[in-house]
């Protein structure tokens, strides 16, 4: 038997997660040996250097040809190495807006920031591999690491319920696709994505039925992870109970690394079956999550619950872009818009890059808007008030604008984004979902998701309602300031809305890079 | 008649007779306890098999580090006999007629794989399943996954802690 030999530059692809790691280790240790200083504040600062440095070397290898990572259990391509960013973007943010938090409730602990890093780390993993086990333990990664974290903080019932809560069904998702993916490996023989295309058509004629059970459990688990309609129902629980910064870091770099591996999982996957079917499937999905997510998002006067519904809504549009991704035939029926900058291959190829590229401009956009809105519950709630449920109601919002202008501000714009109203980051991202489903011929699912965004504004706009025009609440609380969150306030309120003007650099970016590994 | 059939009867009559303790004895202790071999005599099929490094962790694993865990749980909920047998309901039938069932299709398509045995050169049985084999394989080619495992198993500790201590 030949064993093959790794040398050291075989690990540089996996740089940025190294990086994480140990910087979530310093912090573990940090606990034990520098734990007499009474101020923790150098824990957030170094859980933001340790994102940001791991942030830049994935933009470094962002414009490098796909390649295999060791030995083709992982990849390095423009897709993860952009997912990366993004994550690293949801973790400097929601780390910055987690210090005030967690010293009002004094709760500032190295585990705390070590497994948000852990979490942020199995992410990484999960956007590069290429292989069902290791997609499999990374799943698991970020998963616990999330676990611990719903229910880090444990006064009252809420949070234990939530941390249970996510637990069980996680570990329910986590087996459905794991027993999809042993059905696959039974059908090809192989566990490599790369290696899956040829014996998955060998098998698909001759025991059809492994196949598609094995694509519909694989397809079901990753629903879960997404929160898709009809598997969202943890959803709400989940993101109420947790701490609002974790609940941050779920909807946006969860929701993104799930997404990652499911694009990887499937692309690969309609190499050797009829894409036909998985455009049903995602088509399907795609339907009923944007549906769904909006109007049960309508009712909703707890501001958290109604953003959680909303990133429901938000992974329907996504699944628009993954169901764009399948699209097959005549090349006339492409290129509707005809307005697109990327160039070369054919019209097909054209619509799964440009359908790329929307998937992860959104998933970008999502993570600055969705950040910065917890960001400005988390600052408004107070622990007091959990017990009541009413610490994230709408009324706390009234009046914001004439108590703290810059917040009212800042949380108008990020509405607006998750609105999709320009000139936002959020309508270039939709603009683009749209622009590509068009483009691939998807135009009921377009009109579809146009109208029941449309009537997501109702809610978003609602809140804009609150803080501008509704009087201060007798006997407010005096609202306190901390450097961290105003800096996340900032930084994700400029992102906002430079890149909703001037989408032009990381549009750039996306137009070299939004390849995917054996496109 | 060889040695290998002579140990493979005694292995599987052995685990047969533990197995059906496990169900039918009163006590929890009793019953854990029977686990116990019945998780010993099907490591030692498994080495029959050649795959030594799973009977290995059968026995670290499951004989070990499992059933301590059963017996802590049996020892804190102070759990003792169990009543008689109750009456049969509905449940009960239909569960009984749901296993007679599983068997009965368990059975049907055991008749119908081909008798001989599919043949394997030797070499293969030799290195296949050993543990040194697969510590080639995990710390070279499986080396990405076997490090994620890693990484899963200090986050999962850490996040355990985190839970578990005193409240925050």
């Amino acid at each position: 038997m030949t064993l093959p030999n790794l040398s050291l530059a075989d690990f540089l692809p996996l740089l940025p997660t190294i990086i994480m790691v140990v910087g979530a280790s310093i912090l573990l240790l940090s606990e034990v040996f520098l734990s007499t200083t009474a101020s923790r504040s150098y824990q957030a600062v170094l859980t933001v250097a340790t994102a940001v440095a791991a942030g830049a070397v994935a933009l470094t290898t962002m414009f490098e040809p796909p390649q295999e990572v060791m030995l083709g259990f992982g990849v390095l391509d423009p897709f993860s190495s952009f997912l990366t960013f993004v994550v690293c973007v949801g973790l400097a943010l929601a780390t910055l807006s987690s210090v005030s938090f967690l010293r009002k409730r004094g709760a500032e602990r190295g585990e705390f920031y070590a497994l948000m890093l852990f979490a942020t780390a199995g992410m990484s993993l999960l956007a590069m591999s290429n292989e069902l086990i290791t997609l499999f333990i990374n799943i698991e990664v970020l998963s616990i690491a999330t676990y611990a974290l719903t229910s880090y903080l444990r006064r009252g019932t809420r949070p234990s319920e939530a941390g249970f809560k996510y637990f069980i069904l996680g570990a329910f998702s986590s087996a459905v696709l794991l027993y999809g993916a042993a059905l696959l490996y039974g059908a090809t023989g192989t566990t490599h994505l790369t290696a899956m295309a040829g014996p998955l058509s060998t098998a698909l004629s001759s025991q059809p039925g492994l196949v598609y059970a094995g694509i519909i459990l694989v397809g079901a688990g990753f629903a879960f992870k997404v929160a898709a309609v009809p598997f969202h129902m943890w959803t709400p629980d989940v993101y109420e109970g947790a701490p609002t910064p974790v609940t941050a870091l779920m909807s946006a770099g969860v929701k993104a690394a799930a997404f990652a591996a499911m694009v990887r999982v499937f692309f690969m996957v309609g190499k050797g079956v009829d894409p036909a079917m998985l455009l049903t499937l995602f088509s399907v999905l795609a339907f009923l999550t944007m549906v769904a997510g909006n109007l049960l998002a309508i009712p909703q006067r707890n501001v958290k619950r109604m953003l959680a519904y909303s990133s429901i809504a938000h992974a329907g549009y996504l699944l628009v872009g993954v169901a764009a991704l399948f699209v097959t035939g005549p090349g006339e029926q492409f290129r509707l818009l005809g307005a697109s900058a990327l160039t070369g291959g054919t019209p097909l190829d054209l619509a799964r890059a440009e359908a790329l590229r929307g998937i992860l401009y959104y998933l970008l956009a999502y993570t600055f808007s969705a950040v910065g809105a917890f960001a400005i519950v988390s600052v408004l709630e107070r622990r007091e008030d959990e017990e009541k449920g009413t610490a994230w109601d709408l009324e706390r919002f009234s009046g914001l604008a004439q108590r703290k202008p810059g917040w009212a501000f800042a949380m108008a714009a990020f509405m607006l984004s998750l609105g999709g109203i320009p000139p936002t980051i959020g309508f270039m991202s939709k603009l683009l979902i749209f622009q590509a489903a068009v483009d691939a011929g998807l135009i009921g699912l377009t009109i579809v998701g146009v109208l029941s965004s449309a009537a997501g504004v109702y809610y978003y706009l609602r809140v804009v309602v609150y803080m501008f025009m509704r009087p201060v609440p007798e006997g407010a609380q005096a609202l306190e300031k901390s450097w961290s969150t105003e800096l996340a306030l900032v930084l994700s309120t400029a992102a906002v809305v430079i890149l909703g003007i001037i989408p032009g650099p990381i549009m750039g970016w996306l137009e070299q890079a939004s390849s995917i590994f054996g496109q | 008649m060889n040695i290998e059939l002579i140990l493979f009867g005694a292995f599987a009559l052995l685990t047969l007779l533990s197995a059906g303790t496990v169900i039918f004895a009163r006590s929890p202790i009793n019953s854990a306890m029977a686990l116990v071999s019945t998780f010993f005599f099907l490591a030692g099929i498994y080495v029959l098999l050649w795959a030594h490094t799973v009977a290995v962790m059968q026995v670290l694993v499951y004989a070990g580090a499992i059933m301590v865990l059963f017996l802590f749980v049996i020892m804190l909920l102070n759990l003792g006999e169990s009543p008689t047998r109750g009456k049969p309901t509905v449940a009960r039938i239909a569960g009984g007629a749901a296993t007679v069932g599983l068997f009965a299709a368990l059975a049907i398509i055991l008749l119908k794989i081909p008798a001989a045995p599919a043949t394997l050169s030797t070499d293969a049985q030799a290195s296949f399943g050993t543990i040194a084999t697969l510590g080639q394989v995990i710390f070279t080619q499986w080396l990405l996954p076997f490090e994620a495992v890693s990484l899963l198993l200090l986050v999962a500790m850490v996040g355990a802690v985190v839970v578990a201590k005193s409240r925050i």
